[in-house]
């Protein structure tokens, strides 16, 4: 059912988690494949293991069996270096809960994914540009006037597109999204969406996790996950 | 490079960096104190120890001392000459010393030194106070009292005291000193001062009878201020009487009546070391050891006994190394003994035996046993103190950096490596530790410096404050120096204690996945 010339691959995942003692398995052999600009939409009821699924396919959580291959390359045979760098350069991640850095401004929060991997020196150099291309990109998700504020002293709303603005600054090839509208009303989630679709059209891979049909209706392709593995829907 | 800039923003923005600072500045300033202090108290009492005495001593411990040192300075000179430097014989003995102008009596303990050579072994030339306004003028031989008085309309010292006291101005280079000097040069008795001489009518004379100096103990007969000024109430060249009872080389008082030795007050010491200070009194070796009937007496048998001392001091020449100078000395001792052949009394043979070479640190031994007590004590409860340190700001940084492991993990989840994230908090550590030190440094060496001031300002407030009693700690002053190598090593371990305490959860926190780190609440 999978094509292997996808560009992200879930392979056959199995994830299980301990309950106490009982082990509740929430991966079954799950397999997902993703093509170059795709826009792509994982339902499920919720605790049915969408979130575990998309963590394991951006390398944050390691499976027991089955792998994920992204460009042909094994995530999880490869060294943590390599790892590390596929989140950073790869692959965008935007979470539920947001997971902006308190102390930071937004425009830091944004910038921070840019920082990693610079030296000191390196950063001194680049800091400039990293500057302009970050100012343009809050510019682009309607932040602008925020830059200074903290995450604190943002909306719900504001925070996601904050955090999408971050996934996004390294130009990964995919946005990994797990529920970016789940705590929104449904204007704003609107408003989100109508963000992610835009990013899309201009060519941005996307694999969103949500449980709103609506939503989905918007994917290019809509799988389901019940128990424990990918229906395509 | 996302480590010095979080590692910034950290320290700029968390409350909780400010209480890791505070605490690593109290405990490094804490430590500080008590090193400095402490560490401060045992180094000035071993270096005051070998400055009241000499390299070497040659002892009995018995009061009516022992015999033939002349023999034997002379003998080691000949033996020993390559590493003996000079030598000073003293008497220590006991007494009652009275003030008659104002019937002040004290017990003290009477040292008779020989003023051309004892200064030569130990630092007692640096305790006395009017020879250093008045270099040159102080003196244990016979000597009138100074009076001050007009001459041309002006107060004046007799012109030997100008003379002498125009060559201190001349020599000094500190002129705070002169300074003050200048503001009260000297007080005229009955007026107390830092300086005091009596007026005469006839203007500036040498007048009175013609007795031995005396240098007494700063504290014996003067009052020390809260402020670390001493006032003095005798005009030099008081009248002083110092009360004797002679000894038989068997160590019987000698005749039904005590000795009585008339002098003058020639000066007043202070080493520094509140139990001599408090206690002695300086004379001439000779005359005391006249008085005392030390020298050579005529024998029931005709013929005369040999004149004794209780301590031989010997400085030695230098670079020699303390204890192998003890050795070689003491087989020079055990050689010359055997030289006197038969010589000797019984009597006298008895106490020769009892001699025993003996570095200043030997002799001290007593003076210091109490102490090193304390230093025992002092060490265990530092070395408590110190782990406690280290082990709280360790505790500090693991609860920082456990309150940090959902950054670590969105900080992973973006990209960053195992290695960066421990870097980071390392790098954030290390700030609030260097930060804290730095602080702690400052705070701590203020209050050392100012240990003194702060204690005078206490008593000031109520007397009861006083935490630092002369009487009982030996030093007049409680120790105030600040040494670099405690400042730096203690800075050191804070900054290494922060350090590691941050590492370990960091570490730990960096090891597992960003998944598991983002769920840490
Ligand atoms: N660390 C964990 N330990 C135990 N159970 C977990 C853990 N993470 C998730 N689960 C369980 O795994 C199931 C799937 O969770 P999740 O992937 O978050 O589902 P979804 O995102 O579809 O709501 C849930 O039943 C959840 O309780
Ligand atoms: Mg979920």
């Amino acid at each position: 059912m999978s094509k292997p010339a996808a560009l992200l691959q879930a392979w056959s995942v199995h994830k299980t988690y301990l309950l106490g003692r009982v082990e509740v398995p929430v991966l079954r052999g799950a397999s997902l494949g993703v093509q170059r600009g795709e826009f792509v939409v994982i339902q499920g009821a919720s605790g049915s293991g969408k979130s575990t699924l998309l963590h394991i396919l951006g390398a944050l959580d390691l499976p027991e069996k089955g792998t994920v291959t992204f460009d042909g390359r094994n995530l999880f045979a490869g060294s943590p270096a390599a790892r590390e760098r596929y989140r950073n350069r790869d692959v965008g991640f935007v979470f539920q809960f947001y997971h902006l850095l308190p102390e930071l401004n937004v425009l830091e929060n944004v910038l921070v994914p840019r920082l990693t991997g610079q030296s000191f020196w390196s950063w001194q150099v680049a800091r400039g540009g990293v500057r302009r291309e970050t100012e343009a990109m809050l510019e682009r998700i309607g932040l602008a006037d925020r830059a200074k504020h903290r995450p604190a002293e943002l909306s719900g709303g504001e925070r996601q597109r904050v955090a999408i603005a971050r996934a996004l600054i390294n130009r990964p090839t995919v946005l990994l999204a797990d529920e970016p509208t789940g705590n929104l009303d449904a204007v704003i989630g609107g408003e989100i969406l109508d963000l992610l679709v835009e990013l899309n059209r201009a060519g941005q891979t996307i694999v969103m996790v949500t449980h709103d049909a609506g939503v989905a209706a918007r994917a290019h392709r809509r799988v389901v996950l019940k128990g424990g593995v990918i229906q395509e829907g | 490079m996302y480590k010095w800039f979080f590692a910034w923003r950290y320290l700029h923005t968390r409350l909780i960096a400010l209480f890791g600072i505070i605490s690593v500045t109290l405990c490094v300033a804490m430590v500080l104190i008590v090193l400095s202090v402490m560490g401060g108290f045992l180094d000035t009492l071993r270096e005051r120890a070998r400055g009241l005495l000499a390299d070497l001593v040659l002892d009995a411990g018995l009061l009516q001392g022992w015999p033939y040192y002349e023999e034997f300075d002379a003998y080691l000179q000949g033996q020993a000459s390559d590493i003996v430097g000079t030598t000073s014989p003293v008497i220590h003995n006991y007494g009652i010393l009275r003030v008659p102008s104002s019937n002040y009596t004290k017990p003290v303990q009477v040292a008779g030194i020989k003023l051309d050579s004892y200064p030569k072994v130990n630092d007692f030339r640096r305790s006395l106070h009017y020879e250093k306004y008045y270099p040159g003028s102080t003196t244990l031989a016979p000597q009138r009292q100074p009076f001050a008085g007009f001459h041309d309309d002006k107060l004046v010292l007799p012109e030997a005291l100008q003379e002498a006291n125009a060559r201190w101005r001349a020599d000094e280079k500190d002129s705070k000193a002169i300074k003050e000097f200048d503001a009260l040069p000297y007080a005229l008795a009955p007026s107390p001062g830092p300086r005091v001489y009596e007026a005469h009518p006839d203007g500036p004379v040498y007048d009175g009878d013609e007795w031995p100096g005396i240098i007494v103990g700063n504290d014996v007969i003067n009052r020390r201020e809260s402020d670390g000024s001493t006032l003095r109430f005798f005009p030099r060249g008081s009248l002083m009487v110092l009360t004797l009872v002679p000894i038989t080389p068997a160590g019987n008082p000698l005749g039904e009546q005590p000795v009585k030795l008339f002098t003058r007050q020639a000066d007043d010491s202070r080493t520094g070391v509140y139990e001599i200070d408090s206690r002695c009194v300086y004379v001439d070796f000779d005359m005391l050891q006249h008085a005392l009937a030390m020298d050579a007496q005529p024998h029931a048998d005709g013929g005369f006994t040999a004149p004794r001392t209780t301590q031989l001091l010997i400085a030695l020449k230098p670079g020699t190394d303390l204890h192998a100078a003890q050795a070689r000395i003491r087989g020079v001792w055990e050689q010359f003994l055997l030289s006197l052949g038969e010589r000797p009394t019984a009597d006298e043979m008895q106490a020769l035996r009892w001699v025993d070479i003996q570095t200043w640190e030997d002799m001290q031994r007593p003076f210091i046993a109490a102490v090193e007590k304390e230093k025992v004590l002092v060490t265990f409860l530092f070395a408590i103190i110190s782990v406690v340190t280290i082990v709280l700001i360790g505790c500090i940084f693991y609860m920082i950096v456990k309150n940090k492991t959902r950054d670590i993990g969105i900080l992973k989840a973006i990209g960053a490596s195992n290695r960066g994230v421990a870097t980071l908090f390392l790098v954030y550590a290390g700030a609030v530790g260097v930060v804290g030190s730095i602080l702690g440094i400052a705070i701590g060496a203020v209050f050392v410096w100012y240990i003194n001031d702060i204690q005078a300002l206490l008593i000031h407030l109520n007397p009861k404050l006083r935490v630092w009693d002369p009487s009982v700690y030996s030093f007049d002053t409680i120790p105030h120096i600040v040494k670099i190598v405690d400042a730096v090593g203690i800075a050191v371990v804070a900054v290494a204690a922060s350090i590691v305490g941050a590492l370990i959860p960091a570490r730990l926190a960096g090891k597992v996945w960003p998944v598991e780190a983002l769920r840490y609440e």
